[in-house]
C-alpha cells in the first residue's frame, strides 16, 4: 500500500500571489475562513515556516478520516477501502473555527495478505471535504467515490461473509488478530473484516485535527446470539494514535445484517483525560437483552 | 550445538524464502513423570508442528526445552494447556544474539560483537563491528535499531542487514568501498529489555522497562531521552505516557551506553535510527521547525535515499524534517546525534503505512529489509565520498 505521494495541481494564485517555489505556502496562508462572519479569522502568522510537509500530511489525514466514515457509511464488510495516494487538495486553516480541508485521493480495496502486488488492487478514486473542528473529534466529512465493485458483487460477498460469521462455532474470547506477527488466520477473517467495519466508525468519531488513529490489533471476541437474523459482536480493539505514541483499548459492540446500516456501541479508554467517549450511533434502536457486560 | 545449527539454518533459508523468520520461541516445559513426557514426545513427534526439543528429556523433574518455530505457537499452546502442562517462554533475545555471534564466527575478519553496556534489567547491550581495520578510530557509521521495542520490523531489518554487510563484503564494489573507508557499527536491538516484553507480555510495549520512583507505570521513551532539547516540544513529563522523557537525559541506561560510547570514539560521521511505520525518511530536527544548517544537503541524499529504496519494490517514502514529517518530537536520537558534530543523521520509519502497522507480516520482512538497504547504501555511500 502505498502511502499518500501527492502531485499538487499548478501553483495556485491566492492573495499572496503565487510563488513557484513555494505554492502550497499560498494554500496554507489563504484567508478565506470557513464559516466566520466577515473580518473575523485571519492568515496564519506569516512568521511560522509551514512547509509542504505539513500540507501534504493534513491532506492524508483528512483522506484516512474520510475513508473511516465512507467505509463506516459503506456498511460493507466484505469491501473496505484503504489509502492509495493522495492526489491533490488545499487547507483553510481558520485559528477559530477550525481547518476544512479538501482532497483528491485514490484507494485500493483493503485486503492483507493480498498476493497482489501493491497498486494492483482495485484503484477507485475519492474526493472528499473534512472539515475539523477546533479542539473538538468527528469532523464533518461529505465524501464521493467512485465505485470499485459492482453491487451484486459487493452484496453476494456481504452475504458471504455473513453466512460465515453465522456458521462460526464459539469463537474465542481472547485473541490476537492479527497475531504478534501479523498474520490472520483465514478462518477468522471474517470477525476481523467486521471489526475493521466497527472500528472505522469509532475511529472516525474519534478523530480531530491532531489526533489520527489505526487499528493496531483485536484482543478479544464475543459473538451473542440474536433473535433475528443478525449478527451481533463485542470486541475490544487497539487503537494506535499517531502523535501521542498512545495505544488507545476500545470496547466495540456491533449489529451487523447484510444491506442494513451497521450499528455501533463502543466505549474508548482516554488516558489523559478524564472523560470517557461514549456514543450510540444515531437510529439505532434495537439494543440485544444480552449486553450486560458494557 | 543444534540450536546455533538451527538457528543458522533459518536465518540462511530465510534468505533463500523462508517465511517466518522470527518469534520463534524456546519453551521451558515442566514435565513431572513419565507421561507427561510421553505427552510431549506425542508433540515433538508430530511433524507438523515442527517442534525440536532442544535438550531431549531424560530424566523427569527437570524442565524440557523446546524450540517452536512461530507458526506453531498457538497449536502448541493450546496442546499444553489440554495436557495440564506447565510452560514458561524462556528470554527471546537469545535469537538475535546468537546470529550476531554467528556473523562475526562466519566473518572473523570483518565483523566483532562488542558490549557497549547493560539494560535497566540486566541484558547485555551488543553492537556488530564492522571494520577493515587500518587505522584506530576510522570515521564510522552508528546504526541504532530497535529502540522502541514493538517497532518489530526495525530489529528484523537490523539484523539482516548485518548479514548482508558482512556477506556483501569484498562480493560488491559498494559496500566495499564504504568499509575500506569507514567501519560500522550496528546495535539491532537498543532497547533489549523492551524487546523481550513484547515478546512474553505486550506486543506493543514501547518504552524501556525502568522503575519510576512514585509511579506505578513504568519506562521512558528511549527516544525522549537524549540531550538535544530534553523535556521539550513533543514529550512526556507523564510517566505513565508513551512519550515520556524520563526524569532527565540520558537517565535510561540503554540511550547513556550509546551516547558514551560515541562521545568515547569521537570519530562519528553518520547516525541512523531504524523505526517503524509511516514509510519516512527524515532528518533533524525533531525538537523544532528551525532549519538545520545542513537541511539542504541532508534533504537531497535523504531524496535519493528514498529513491533507491522505491526502485527495489515501488515502495514510496516521504522525506523531509522530522518535526514537520511526522511531528514534533524533542529528545530524540538523531536531534542529539546531530547537534553533536554527526552530520548525516537519519530517521527511517519503514514499512508499513498503516495497514498493519506494528504488526507487519513476517513475509513482508526481507523484502522490507531489502529494499532499506539500498536506501542506507545510498546514504552511506554520500558520506564515504563526503567526509569531514
Amino acid at each position: 500500500m502505498q502511502p499518500g505521494r501527492q502531485r499538487l495541481p499548478a501553483p495556485w494564485s491566492g492573495p499572496g500571489g503565487p510563488r513557484p517555489t513555494a505554492p502550497l505556502l499560498a494554500l496554507l496562508l489563504l484567508l478565506a475562513p470557513v464559516v466566520a462572519p466577515a473580518g473575523s479569522g485571519g492568515p496564519d502568522d506569516p512568521g511560522q515556516p509551514q512547509d509542504a510537509g505539513v500540507l501534504r500530511r493534513l491532506l492524508q489525514q483528512a483522506a484516512r478520516a474520510a475513508l473511516h466514515f465512507f467505509n463506516f457509511r459503506a456498511g460493507s464488510p466484505s469491501v473496505l477501502r484503504v489509502l492509495a495516494e493522495v492526489q491533490e487538495g488545499r487547507a483553510w486553516i481558520n485559528p477559530k473555527e477550525g481547518c476544512k480541508v479538501d482532497v483528491v485521493f485514490s484507494t485500493e480495496r483493503y485486503n492483507p495478505e493480498s498476493l497482489l502486488q501493491e497498486g494492483e488492487g482495485r484503484l477507485g478514486k475519492c474526493s472528499a471535504r473534512v472539515f475539523f473542528k477546533n479542539q473538538k473529534p468527528r469532523p464533518a466529512i461529505n465524501v464521493t467515490c467512485t465505485r470499485l465493485i459492482e453491487k451484486k458483487k459487493r452484496q453476494q460477498e456481504d452475504y458471504l461473509l455473513y453466512k460465515q460469521m453465522k456458521q462460526l462455532k464459539n469463537p474465542l474470547e481472547t485473541v490476537s488478530i492479527p497475531d504478534n506477527h501479523g498474520h490472520i488466520d483465514p478462518s477468522l477473517r471474517p470477525i476481523w473484516d467486521l471489526a475493521f467495519l466497527g472500528s472505522s466508525y469509532v475511529m472516525w468519531e474519534i478523530t480531530t485535527q491532531v489526533s489520527h488513529y489505526y487499528l493496531a490489533q483485536l484482543t478479544s471476541v464475543r459473538q451473542w446470539k440474536t433473535n433475528d437474523d443478525t449478527i451481533d459482536f463485542d470486541y475490544t480493539v487497539l487503537l494506535h494514535e499517531l502523535s501521542t505514541q498512545e495505544i488507545i483499548p476500545c470496547r466495540i459492540h456491533v449489529v451487523w445484517y447484510p444491506g442494513k446500516p451497521l450499528k455501533v456501541k463502543y466505549h474508548c479508554q482516554e488516558l489523559q483525560t478524564p472523560e470517557e467517549a461514549s456514543r450510540t450511533e444515531e437510529g439505532s434502536a434495537v439494543v440485544p437483552t444480552e449486553l450486560s457486560n458494557f | 550445538m543444534r540450536w546455533i545449527l538451527f538457528i543458522g539454518a533459518l536465518i540462511g533459508s530465510s534468505i533463500c524464502g523462508r517465511e517466518k523468520f522470527f518469534g520463534d520461541q524456546v519453551f521451558r516445559i515442566n514435565v513431572r513423570n513419565g507421561d507427561e513426557i510421553s505427552k510431549l514426545s506425542q508433540l515433538v513427534n508430530s511433524n507438523n508442528l515442527k517442534v525440536n526439543f532442544w535438550k531431549s528429556p531424560s530424566t523427569f523433574n527437570r524442565p524440557v526445552d523446546v524450540l517452536v518455530p512461530s507458526v506453531s505457537l498457538q497449536a502448541v499452546k493450546s496442546f499444553l494447556r489440554s495436557q495440564g502442562l506447565e510452560y514458561a517462554v524462556t528470554i527471546e533475545d537469545l535469537q538475535i544474539y546468537h546470529e550476531m555471534d554467528n556473523i562475526a564466527a562466519d566473518f572473523p575478519d570483518l565483523a566483532r560483537r562488542v558490549k557497549i553496556g547493560r539494560s535497566f534489567e540486566n541484558r547485555p547491550m551488543y553492537v556488530l563491528k564492522f571494520s577493515t581495520g587500518k587505522g584506530a578510530r576510522r570515521p564510522a557509521v552508528w546504526l541504532n535499531a530497535g529502540i522502541h521495542s514493538r517497532e518489530w520490523i526495525s530489529q528484523a531489518t537490523a539484523i539482516w542487514t548485518a548479514r548482508k554487510i558482512a556477506s556483501d563484503y569484498q562480493r560488491d564494489p559498494a559496500i566495499t568501498s564504504i568499509l575500506e573507508k569507514m567501519d560500522i557499527f550496528l546495535l539491532p536491538v537498543a532497547n533489549p529489555d523492551g524487546y523481550v516484553y513484547t515478546q512474553t507480555q505486550n506486543r506493543l510495549w514501547r518504552k524501556t522497562r525502568s522503575r519510576n520512583p512514585g509511579s506505578s507505570c513504568i519506562g521512558a521513551d528511549p527516544n525522549r531521552n537524549w540531550n538535544a532539547s530534553f523535556a521539550g516540544k513533543g514529550a512526556s513529563d507523564n510517566p505513565c505516557s508513551e512519550v515520556y522523557h524520563g526524569p532527565h537525559a540520558n537517565s535510561e541506561v540503554e540511550v547513556k551506553s550509546v551516547v558514551d560510547f560515541i562521545q568515547k570514539h569521537g570519530n562519528f560521521k553518520c547516525f541512523i535510527d531504524l523505526h517503524s511505520y509511516s514509510q519516512l525518511l527524515m532528518y533533524p530536527y525533531g525538537y523544532s521547525v528551525k532549519k538545520a544548517p545542513d537541511a539542504e544537503e541532508l534533504d537531497k541524499v535523504a531524496r535519493r535515499a528514498a529513491k533507491a529504496l522505491a526502485s527495489v519494490s515501488g515502495t514510496e517514502y516521504q522525506v523531509g524534517p522530522t518535526c514537520t514529517t511526522v511531528y514534533p518530537a524533542s529528545g530524540s536520537s538523531i536531534d542529539w546525534a546531530y547537534d553533536n558534530g554527526i552530520k548525516f543523521a537519519f530517521t527511517f520509519e519503514l514499512r508499513d503505512a498503516g495497514t498493519y502497522g506494528f504488526l507487519l507480516p513476517a513475509n513482508q520482512i526481507i523484502p522490507t529489509a531489502e529494499e532499506t538497504w539500498m536506501g542506507l547504501k545510498t546514504i552511506m555511500e554520500h558520506v564515504r565520498d563526503n567526509l569531514y
